[in-house]
């Protein structure tokens, strides 16, 4: 499918029975709108007590924090509060809304369902970082296989399916988060999108950067 | 003051974004969503995205949100330096103005803070802070951050002055750069100042510690320990009324609801400079 564009990709999923991405429910038969988005911790509970915006926007905002009040600056983050109902009208407003929620997820899977997704494994993205990222590229193959265990993967927050290796001979040592597939709950993989990481992010670079100052000064 | 931007629609090209962000200041990044929604809204384009530094998408996921094959990316970005230069040509894979890469075509602006469009805002929120005020009897400071990193930070500002000083509708009695870390020092407004009223506008894109916090306490209205950020009202208690003289003090240029025009002229700029007659071709 080259050339549908994703909001295309979105609509043909949800008729296919797609109705999860992360932790957010798309239902796609409730009167209360064509599409109708909410956590899925909220799934069961009554609609009437939630509060119901209609603006895809609004998806930012909901966001934003989580129900403890810390700033949420890794949208990954298995964290998301609920309360709220997002009633859309239209598969581009349910990809706008998603675009805010989880951003670029929908492509990323797109492109990864496709084979186009471009990966680059974790000495690649540490080898290109400069200023005082720079120093992250020291960090020890142990060091960074620790990190992986400490800051990626669902017992620390992050849902996401991790698609890089340390480098081309390199896989990530065998974990919770290694092995996590990006569906949260466990669902069918057909019924959800999972959510995918193409390379670390830099809240990981900036974590590899202290763990490598660390390293330095143990050796010292 | 009629500041729309004439830049023809492009119904096929998308637009990106370009900002900083933050893993700290939450409403770091609300700027450039609200430039995003305001361009949306008008329908030149076929999509509006925004990407970051430090929040995501990264640059390196934007551009699995494009669907379109042109993409103008413009970096919300109040000067030149490390991260126009270096920093988002590297994540994007620009080699030059139109970089031709995964199968689009990207066209890449330069940061808003540098078009000449920024001087009608900088009027525009001068005012907004302080109506009524007599130009002729005011001073009107732009405090940028300062440093001896990157001196580019400061030529902005510098061109800026520049820009609104050789205006002939320029009123003010003084025009002046200032930096929170270097000379001339924005804590010694006072002193830099010989009119009775004070105008001051920091130039930075969005609002965070610098405009709540750093540069009040250096302008004397609040305290080291005063509250952290997101306390918009250091904006809303104008006049203050210290060191002898009038004090209007602005939040960030950035936060100003026409810089989704300035973006808009930075491609227009763009399109002037490397796209031969774009609407007729």
């Amino acid at each position: 499918m080259p050339n549908m564009s994703l909001t295309q990709k979105l609509t043909e999923a949800l008729a296919g029975g797609l109705q999860q991405i992360g932790q957010i429910k798309i239902l796609t038969d409730h009167d209360l709108a064509p599409f109708v988005l909410v956590h899925l911790d909220d799934e069961d509970a009554d609609f009437s007590s939630l509060n119901a915006h209609p603006n895809p926007d609004k998806a930012r905002e909901i966001g934003l924090y989580t129900p403890d009040g810390d700033y949420r600056f890794t949208k990954g983050e298995m964290s998301l509060p609920g309360g709220w109902l997002l009633l859309l009208q239209s598969p581009g407003e349910v990809r706008q809304a998603l675009d805010l929620f989880y951003p670029a997820s929908l492509g990323l899977w797109a492109a990864w369902k496709d084979g186009s997704v471009r990966i680059q494994n974790l000495r690649d993205k540490l080898a290109r970082q400069t200023g005082m990222y720079r120093h992250a590229a020291n960090v020890s193959d142990v060091g960074a296989q620790e990190l992986i265990q400490s800051v990626c993967g669902p017992s620390n927050k992050c849902v996401k399916k991790i698609l890089w290796q340390l480098d081309e001979n390199t896989p990530l040592d065998d974990s919770e988060a290694s092995r996590f597939n990006g569906v949260v709950n466990n669902i069918a993989e057909n019924s959800a999108i999972p959510l995918v990481c193409q390379e670390a992010c830099n809240h990981f670079v900036a974590q590899a950067r202290k763990k490598s100052k660390e390293e330095f000064e143990a050796k010292a | 003051m009629n500041f729309s931007s004439k830049l023809p629609p492009k119904p096929e090209a998308a637009l990106l974004i370009v900002g900083h962000g933050s893993t700290e200041n939450p409403d770091s990044s609300a700027p450039y969503f609200d430039h995003a929604a305001e361009i949306r809204k008008r329908g030149l384009f076929a999509e509006v995205h925004c990407c970051f530094w430090k929040e995501e998408p990264s640059m390196r996921e934007a551009l699995y949100m494009i669907d379109a094959e042109e993409v103008y990316i413009v970096p919300d970005f109040i000067s030149e330096g490390y991260f126009t230069r270096d920093v988002i040509p590297r994540e994007l894979e620009l080699t030059g103005p139109t970089t031709q890469v995964h199968g689009k075509i990207l066209h890449y602006c330069d940061p808003v803070g540098i078009h000449p469009s920024m001087t009608s805002l900088i009027l525009q929120r001068t005012e907004e802070v302080a109506p009524e005020v007599p130009p002729e009897e005011s001073t009107l400071f732009i405090v940028g951050h300062g440093t001896g990193l990157n001196k580019n930070s400061t030529k902005a500002i510098r061109d800026q002055v520049e820009l609104i000083q050789t205006l002939p509708a320029n009123r003010f009695a003084s025009v002046q750069d200032t930096y929170m870390e270097e000379a001339p020092l924005i804590s010694e407004w006072d002193q830099l100042a010989e009119t009775p009223n004070v105008i001051v506008v920091p130039f930075f894109i969005a609002d965070g510690l610098h405009s709540y916090q750093d540069i009040p306490v250096m302008l004397g209205f609040e305290k080291e320990e005063g509250k952290a950020a997101s306390q918009k009202e250091v904006f809303r208690r104008n006049p203050y009324r210290l060191r002898d003289k009038t004090l209007y003090y602005s939040a960030a240029i950035g936060t100003e609801p026409l810089m989704a025009d300035v973006i808009l002229d930075q491609i227009a700029t763009f399109d002037a400079q490397h796209v031969a007659h774009p609407e007729t071709h």
